[in-house]
């Protein structure tokens, strides 16, 4: 019975994506197009940030945690910040809202990342006799994900499109958004550096992106304010 | 070169973070059972004149269990450690002809042909375990299973597949389709028969010195030691007793007489004859199809032929089987001499007579080939009675452990001492031609080599090709200390069929139940379900909500 199990990973791993764009107003607003242009942005994004790994950085024999390789890393994982900027700023929209808008473009990304990044293994892998909890984190961490990307695309939604947002609340907007942009290389860091094991980081993963979504909305509810 | 680049960039992306899901998998193996895979060996099968024996099936793909107790076991592996092996209920169980899913024997780690060095603790619980597994063997030869049967050594890793099995059972949930657990696999297409198997024979020859104007044959006298062997896993059968004590010897004995006849001065008046024999198991075929190839006046000039067999663990006896009446002018010869020279190393030589019946296909001793043909011959054994078909051939048990060197070398020395008495006429005048420490001593390392050489590498023959390493070596061997060398390749006699694949890799799985997935779908779907409703309330209002779920009755009194 392992199709039906990859049936179930497949659930776990895309089935929030969908239930996100059912359940909101996005849906309503028909605002399919510009998560696929999204999904486009982020293949493109993650080209160029293939290449540009593939030519900066060593190939590592050693499963160790090397500073100044994960460093010029997350320097690479803000290549994603600039494509997600393109997104939200270059991409002309339908009149659809800024609260629409950054919701579609971070549901696109984080589709697009889960499309890339996890139905490869997850074909091969979730299908074969020998059964691992590994394809079910590998879903929740997708779960994760999506938050981050969604959490990630309000901020830059603040701090690109609104224009006339508390002058106080700036600097942390900015630092949130460091924070979920250098997200992944955190997560190498506790996984290789601290020897973490799957379970216990994804746990991190699900605690940490939870904690940013509060943060962002209350960020996102605090910039509102002014402008009614 | 630009285009090549553009192809294969988003190909990358999908396979960069399989890269890194494989490195994931890496740093959880001890939290998650990865596939364990084990070398395992089959039970031999093979036909004698069609009759089946053996394990007829080599394909696994079953769950395991761990007793012969519990239910469904037509689709179930057992595995069964011999060191807590009931025999009397696997024999009951085989005799029945119950069917199984297969069967898979946990050797304890020191029955492995690969571990020559480890010390192993001679106590009463080794013997013991060696007549368990001696017992086992004879009863699965035998035996005709319609399932698959394979042997393996213990490991950490198969120790605690078999612990978590045994938990599962003693927990009244036995693993099948439902359940989960373990499965076992073994992916080998269906046996083949074996076209002709071939068994090779490697003869050496060490001329004696010829007075010139000499018109008349030197006599010759032959050694013999056969080096094939049988066993319940052919992969496993290194015989170092049965008989690679014998050809240990025969080397030995090989090595020290061509010191004295590279030199003239020494050189002997008779001429030496060594022939390592194949098909020993099976009575002998190979020496049999040896002898026919001979040319009349070889024949005719052999004055008597000794055969090597099983010589690595003598107590304080030797025996000597002969064929023909123990009066015999020349077995009294032969006799005489080996006892004189045993009793001075303080080993006792008993005469064994075994009539040979012509009419039974049965060759119990190599001797009996070449006394078939009316030629003097005699067998010298540590064992005392002839052995049945198929048995002291090479068994489970029968590895490096089972053999001392210094039994070796004593016979080495008995044997070749009276070779050599014979050969110059010092029969009784007290000399001592390899004394120790002498030039002409046995040398223990060149036995000891030979022994572990021997005892790590297989030689059933039907799975020997004509060109195995094993052979070229022996042969190498012999050409090293004879002049001249020549192999011999034949066919084995029809009555013997064997079928291939003797060894294979055994994957273990950790398999779920369909429980399971049932429950994680359940599971997911309720989730699935909470994020929903979950959104639609914070996004929408708890009003839409349930406007949701209201819709279509609505929509059905629109429609009336």
């Amino acid at each position: 019975m392992t199709v039906f199990h990859f049936f179930n990973c497949a659930i776990l791993t895309f089935g929030p994506h969908a239930v996100y764009y059912s359940a909101t107003p996005l849906s309503e607003y028909d605002t399919l197009w510009t998560s696929i242009r999204a999904a486009v942005v982020y293949l493109v994004t993650a080209l160029v940030k293939l290449v540009c790994l593939a030519t900066f950085l060593n190939v590592s024999d050693s499963d160790t945690f090397d500073p100044y390789q994960e460093l010029l890393k997350a320097l690479f994982g803000f290549i994603d910040v600039a494509g997600l900027y393109f997104a939200l700023t270059q991409l002309t929209h339908r009149n659809i809202s800024q609260n629409h808008k950054f919701q579609a473009v971070g549901l696109g990304w984080a589709f697009a990342d889960s499309v890339l990044h996890r139905l490869a293994p997850l074909w091969v892998g979730a299908r074969g006799l020998e059964f691992t909890w590994d394809y079910i984190f590998q879903g929740l961490e997708a779960n994760a994900n999506l938050v981050f990307s969604i959490s990630l695309a309000a901020l830059g939604s603040l701090m690109w499109l609104r224009k006339n947002k508390p002058k106080t609340l700036i600097p942390i907007i900015y630092a949130c958004a460091g924070i979920v942009a250098t997200m992944p290389s955190i997560t190498s860091y506790l996984r290789r550096g601290l020897g973490w094991h799957l379970p216990k980081v994804v746990g991190f993963e699900l605690f940490s992106s939870l904690l940013i979504a509060f943060i962002s909305w209350q960020l996102f509810v605090a910039c509102q304010r002014p402008s009614n | 070169m630009a285009n090549c680049q553009r192809r294969l960039a988003p190909l990358d992306p999908i396979y960069y973070p399989l890269l890194t899901l494989l490195f994931i998998l890496f740093t959880c193996v001890d939290l998650y059972d990865a596939v364990t895979v084990v070398d395992v060996y089959r039970l031999v099968q093979f036909d004698i004149s069609s009759v089946p024996f053996g394990s007829r099936l080599a394909t696994l793909n079953h769950h395991a269990a761990s007793s012969l107790f519990g239910s469904d076991l037509s689709r179930s592996v057992i595995i069964l450690p011999v060191r807590e092996l009931d025999l009397d209920l696997i024999k009951e169980y085989i005799g029945q002809g119950k069917l199984l899913g297969g069967l898979l024997f946990l050797l304890p780690p020191h029955f492995s042909p690969e571990k020559v060095d480890a010390a192993v603790g001679i106590d009463e619980d080794f013997d013991l375990l060696r007549n368990k597994v001696s017992e086992l063997e004879r009863l699965l030869i035998h035996a005709n299973i319609p399932y698959p049967v394979y042997f393996a050594f213990e490991n950490d890793d198969i120790n605690a597949v078999l612990a978590e099995v045994k938990r599962n059972d003693a927990s009244g949930q036995p693993a099948t389709a439902t359940t989960g657990g373990y499965k076992l696999l073994v992916a080998a297409s269906d046996p083949k028969k074996i076209a002709s198997p071939t068994i090779t024979n490697i003869q050496g020859w060490l001329p004696g010195l010829k007075l010139e104007g000499d018109s008349t044959q030197l006599p010759t006298i032959a050694i013999v030691a056969s080096y094939d062997t049988f066993g319940a896993a052919p992969a496993l059968s290194v015989g170092s007793d049965s008989n690679g004590s014998g050809v240990v010897a025969l080397l030995e004995i090989a090595r020290l007489f061509s010191i004295l006849y590279s030199n003239p001065k020494t050189r002997g008046r008779y001429n030496l004859l060594f022939g390592l024999t194949s098909g020993g198991p099976y009575n002998y075929n190979g020496t049999q199809k040896w002898l026919r190839s001979f040319d009349q006046r070889l024949r005719e000039s052999i004055d008597y032929a000794i055969c090597l067999n099983s010589l690595g663990s003598l107590g304080n006896e030797l025996h000597l089987h002969i064929s023909k009446p123990p009066e015999n002018k020349y077995i009294q010869q032969i006799f005489q001499g080996l006892s004189s020279v045993a009793e001075e190393s303080g080993l006792q030589v008993g005469l064994k007579h075994k009539k040979i019946n012509i009419s039974s296909p049965r060759v119990a001793w190599e001797h009996e080939q070449f006394s078939r043909l009316r030629l003097t011959a005699a067998t010298i054994s540590e064992l005392s009675t002839a052995p049945e078909l198929l048995e002291s051939t090479g068994s489970l048990t029968d590895n490096r452990h089972s053999v001392s060197e210094a039994s070796v070398i004593q016979s080495v020395k008995v044997v070749a001492e009276s070779v050599a008495r014979h050969i110059y006429s010092q029969e009784g005048k007290g000399t001592n031609i390899f004394a120790d420490n002498s030039s002409l001593a046995v040398n223990p390392s060149y036995v000891r080599s030979w022994l572990n050489l021997l005892s790590t590498t297989s030689r059933v023959a039907p799975f020997l090709s004509k060109n195995d390493p094993l052979i070229m070596a022996l042969q190498k061997e012999l050409a090293d200390h004879t002049t001249e060398v020549s192999i011999q390749h034949e066919t084995l006699d029809g009555t013997f069929t064997f079928y291939d694949s003797i060894s294979g890799r055994l994957h273990v799985y950790q398999v779920v139940s369909v429980t399971f997935d049932l429950l994680l779908l359940l599971v997911l779907g309720s989730y699935l379900i909470t994020l929903f409703s979950f959104l639609v309330i914070t996004t929408r209002g708890l009003d839409d909500l349930i406007s949701l779920f209201r819709r279509p009755p609505s929509r059905k009194v629109k429609a009336t």
